[in-house]
């Protein structure tokens, strides 16, 4: 799954109908046609996080109505599924998870918007974000937001333990390996965990532990169906995983959802966990924390998860130009983009929102977040890697989640991963 | 005096009893007195205080009332108006529907009520979610998405209701509607004037089924009522827990006023609603 | 009740005598009149879906654009011949042979203990109730949070000197929590059934026993079981039906683990269709457990014996 920022879209507008286009706002392209008549907007966040954005929209393209509908993020893929899936033509704007686009263009569920975007994103949003959206060399989706991973550190804990904190810059990052022995010796000292990960026994959090470790995404083969879970790196970055647990230095059985209030708590000393951590930690107000560099595996390169919501169009759409003028609103202009990011606090895709963005982030909770604006764009440009978009990805992000659970639960690594490749491989053997 | 179905015969025995129940409810009320407890908290007291073993288990540390401020005022409020709405047209409509089939079955004698009944039994042995989909394009097909009548027309046709009335009204001495039939009444005054008067708790115990069809429902909802006009509770509560973040102490509020419905109705309704099963299954 | 009674006095008042007039053979049209909103209703609603949804079990479609192909038993053979489905029925089998003897025993505890006379009584029956109407989900979510490692409960053990449990995280134990949840949740339900039945018993029996001298386990042997036969032949497949039909849970807390642990069918199908977007393989799974819904229920009717013809 993934990281996900709570835009807000709002929409609704009442729009007149008007019959005439005009409005063009929107630089570029040819993608601005008529815009009037209704677009539906589908996401995973509830309105609220998404209305600044929307109301710009209604702003700009006062003839253009949005309804916005939204269901809970965990059944949105199905949802989408059962819909897009099925021909639905009043789900006319919907959002892509990253990772997903391979699998829903193949399915014939989104327009093809190479003509129309492909130049814009590749000029006007973050590198990361333009691949993302690609699949098959074509442009399926613009994006929306993007997501980062931060290595959060407990001030308090680890000067009980006399453990030095963690660098920000990226090339002394702290090392996975390292983390797990000064975990050992922060809980010696007091702390109830030692190093934890926001979304535990999930693809997207561990991806990058796995790239890092050399192991690549774990999908191979020209068409992206050849399952790789269970080579060297795999079995290396999973043997370490296995350990944090076994050793007692992360707890089993919690989901999710708890992480972030454990270290929000004070409760452990260091956590990988996107943006969104920091308003937990101040709501909370528990946790004398400070931001680093995402970890890396010691002798590896560095990798970082990313990639959040995109934005794709629905074939069985009743209104193609509104819904392009739509995306293209809110993905590559400044306005839009900005408006679409800033309640969650999440980061935007398209260049100039990004920088705006990046330079509010040191004031964002006084000197615990110093520094906190160079680090994320070193991060973003640097160390990202995407999902990979293969047709069979929400295969693998089951089959992959469910192994990473049973590692944890202690069960043993080689007989898991082949188990797990096993299994993924028959699944996407029925795809092809 | 005292009948050997009963255990509390002597005044000892008596206090192991009341013992035993006592304590046996309390284990049953203890998760949701857990779940109530927590909706007055933070996310973070509400795990950090779990373990070990401390009173600040169920006594919170903090105490906060915006949980259930900023749920009524939201979303969430309206998806409860919105599940009471549905719900209610639900049972009264599916009652009235289920207790004329379930009459039908039970007095009419006609040919293929063998048949009809079959149809009947299979229809709660298919697993709703099997074929939620597949009905979800249909009605999406007749433009019955995002309508309170997309959302009460499954709830209506239910199964369970019409077999647990219809073993009721097999109890019914047929004596009755002989008499009345000779008097001249007509098979709906029947139904109306007898019947259902004598029916009170079947009808309450299939009122309740209904009911817990329609307000716990799921999946439904979720494949056709997704604009926030008409979402329901069940799902506005899921809505609760984003991709990234989930605001425990909101969600446990949510279901605590979820639960608070059909709690006070049952509270109400309890009497009868045991005595409208014992025909059942004893009865046959 | 007064809704009922307006609308009693405008139909038979209206009715009565056009329907004198074809007494004989009118029964069969006054039972389409009764029946016919229903039997339209399940027939559009559930025979004509499921029928669908039997058909798709045939056919197969890599994407949704094409449309679906007939594949004939296809997707039964990769079902059967999956050592992954094996290990469903495994499981499955294995929960229905521990979930339904733990459920109906305690839940004729309980109607026993509903029966006795002490103070409080309504209060502990309305708790022992309650957890059938909390949402699913959300009792879901408590009872994870409940067997965590760290968690209340073992919190509790440890406080009394047993050492912590594994629960969710451990495959021996995985199942057994999943069914403690689900009685938490269910059992309150039954309980409500067989206490109507107990009521039902006839009170001459007992004391026929009494004065025979029986005591509590004599005449429990040999009043009370008998006479709730029916009561718990019908708790037990509709439990079982209940219990087969139910994923919530799974699909929260474990998603299948630790090791397919808890890899029921019908959470099984679920994440076929749902999750992995497979739906003919997720609509086959489905199919094979309505057949064993419909296999379990005829044997009820059968086994309930010749009485009314139900």
């Amino acid at each position: 799954m993934r990281k996900h920022y709570r835009y807000i879209a709002v929409a609704v507008a009442a729009a007149t109908i008007a019959g005439i286009a005009g409005c063009s706002a929107t630089d570029g392209g040819d993608g601005g046609g008529s815009e009037s008549g209704t677009v539906t907007l589908l996401m995973a966040d509830p309105q609220e996080n998404v209305q600044p954005a929307l109301d710009a929209f209604a702003e700009a393209y006062p003839d253009i109505t949005v309804e916005y509908e939204y269901v809970p993020f965990d059944q949105f893929n199905n949802l989408i599924e059962q819909r897009v899936g099925g021909g639905d033509d009043s789900v006319d704007v919907y959002a892509v998870d990253s990772g997903a686009v391979g699998s829903l263009a193949t399915k014939g569920y989104l327009v093809d918007l190479t003509d129309d975007f492909a130049d814009k994103v590749a000029s006007d949003s973050l590198p990361a974000t333009a691949d993302a959206n690609t699949f098959d060399g074509k442009l399926w989706s613009v994006p929306l937001w993007t997501s980062l991973q931060y290595l959060y550190y407990n001030k308090d804990l680890l000067d009980a333990a006399g453990v030095a904190y963690p660098s920000q810059n990226l090339d002394e990052a702290a090392t996975y390996q390292q983390l797990l022995e000064d975990s050992k010796k922060v809980q010696a000292a007091g702390a109830t965990w030692g190093l934890l990960f926001g979304q535990i026994n999930r693809y997207y959090q561990l991806q990058p532990l796995v790239e890092s470790a050399g192991g690549g995404s774990g999908v191979a083969g020209d068409d992206l169906l050849t399952a790789d879970i269970n080579n060297e790196g795999w079995l290396s970055a999973m043997d370490w995983y296995s350990q944090l647990f076994e050793d007692g230095v992360a707890p089993r059985g919690i989901a999710t959802e708890q992480m972030s209030a454990l270290f929000a708590t004070g409760e452990a000393a260091y956590l990988v966990n996107g943006p969104w951590q920091i308003a937990q930690n101040i709501a909370e107000d528990k946790v004398n924390y400070g931001v680093a560099a995402n970890p890396v595996w010691e002798g590896g390169d560095p990798a970082m998860s990313t990639g959040s919501w995109n934005l794709g169009i629905n074939p069985a759409t009743d209104n193609l130009e509104a819904s392009k003028t739509l995306i293209e609103f809110l993905s590559l202009t400044q306005e839009g983009n900005s408006a679409a990011a800033e309640p969650q606090g999440t980061s935007p895709t398209f260049n100039a929102s990004f920088d705006e963005f990046v330079n509010g982030l040191d004031a964002r909770d006084g000197e615990r977040t110093a520094g906190l604006g160079e680090l994320t764009s070193a991060l973003l440009n640097n160390t990202a890697v995407n999902r990979p978009n293969s047709p069979g990805f929400t295969q693998m992000a089951d089959v992959t989640g469910r192994a990473f659970e049973d590692i944890r639960n202690g069960q043993d690594v080689k007989a898991t991963l082949d188990d797990a490749q096993a299994e993924l491989q028959g699944l996407w053997d029925r795809l092809k | 005096m005292i009948l050997p179905n009963q255990m509390g015969t002597t005044r000892p025995r008596r206090v192991i009893v009341a013992t035993v129940a006592w304590t046996v409810g309390i284990l049953f009320a203890l998760p949701l007195v857990w779940m109530l407890a927590s909706s007055f908290r933070t996310s973070g007291d509400i795990f950090s205080s779990v373990y070990p073993f401390n009173p600040n288990i169920l006594i919170p540390r903090t105490f906060t009332l915006e949980n259930y401020s900023k749920l009524l005022t939201g979303q969430f409020g309206l998806s409860v108006f919105n599940s009471i709405v549905v719900t209610s047209i639900t049972v009264v409509v599916g009652l009235f529907l289920s207790a004329m089939a379930a009459f039908a079955l039970a007095q009419l004698k006609f040919r293929g009520a063998g048949i009809v009944f079959a149809v009947i039994v299979l229809s709660f042995l298919i697993p709703f979610d099997a074929i939620a989909v597949p009905l979800a394009n249909l009605f999406r097909d007749w433009g019955l998405a995002n309508s309170y009548l997309g959302l009460i027309l499954p709830g209506i046709a239910n199964g369970f209701a019409i077999f647990v009335l219809r073993q009721f009204f097999l109890a019914i001495p047929a004596e009755l509607a002989e008499a009345a039939r000779m008097d001249g009444l007509s098979w709906w005054g029947i139904f109306w004037q007898i019947y259902l008067p004598l029916s009170k708790p079947a009808l309450i115990g299939a009122g309740f089924t209904l009911f817990l069809f329609q307000w716990s429902a799921y999946l439904w909802p979720l494949l056709i009522a997704t604009r926030p006009s008409v979402m329901l509770g069940p799902i506005a509560l899921t809505n609760l827990a984003t991709a990234q973040e989930v605001n425990f102490g909101a969600i446990f509020a949510g279901a605590v006023l979820l639960t608070i419905v059909p709690l006070v109705l049952l509270l109400i309704f309890q009497r009868h609603f045991t005595a409208s099963l014992a025909s059942t299954g004893s009865k046959g | 009740m007064t809704l009922l009674h307006h609308k009693v006095d405008r139909e038979a008042g209206a009715q009565p005598a056009s329907r004198r007039r074809r007494r004989g053979s009118g029964v069969w049209k006054v039972a389409l009149v009764f029946l016919a909103p229903t039997l339209l209703l399940l027939l559009v609603l559930r025979v004509i879906p499921i029928t669908e949804a039997i058909v798709a079990s045939f056919q197969r479609s890599p994407s949704r654009v094409a449309p679906p192909r007939w594949v004939g038993f296809e997707n039964y053979e990769a079902l059967l011949s999956n050592g992954d489905f094996a290990q469903v029925l495994g499981v499955t089998g294995l929960f229905i042979l521990i979930i339904i003897p733990f459920q109906v025993i305690s839940a004729i505890f309980l109607a026993l203990l509903l029966n006795e006379r002490f103070p409080g009584l309504g209060i502990v029956r309305a708790f022992i109730f309650v957890p059938v109407a909390a949402p699913a989900a959300v009792a879901t979510v408590v009872w994870g949070v409940a067997f965590q490692p760290q968690g209340p409960i073992n919190a509790v053990l440890e406080a009394v000197g047993i050492p912590g449990q594994p629960f969710l995280t451990s495959p021996d134990q995985a199942l057994l929590a999943i069914i403690i949840l689900m009685s938490w949740i269910g059992v309150g339900y039954w309980t409500l059934f067989l206490v109507a039945g107990l009521q039902d018993i006839p009170h001459e029996l007992y004391e026929a026993a009494s004065i025979d001298g029986a005591g509590w386990w004599r005449s429990f042997f040999s009043i009370t079981l008998p006479n709730l036969r029916r009561t718990l032949a019908f708790i037990i497949v509709a439990d079982t039906v209940a219990s087969l039909i139910a994923f919530v849970p799974v699909a929260l807390l474990t998603r299948g683990g630790p090791a397919d642990s808890t890899r029921l069918i019908m959470y099984d199908a679920y994440n076929n269709t749902f999750v992995l977007g497979d739906p003919h393989l997720g609509q086959a799974e489905v199919t094979i457990l309505i057949l064993v819904l419909v296999a379990i229920t005829a044997l009820q009717f059968r086994l309930l014996g010749r009485e009314k013809e139900s």
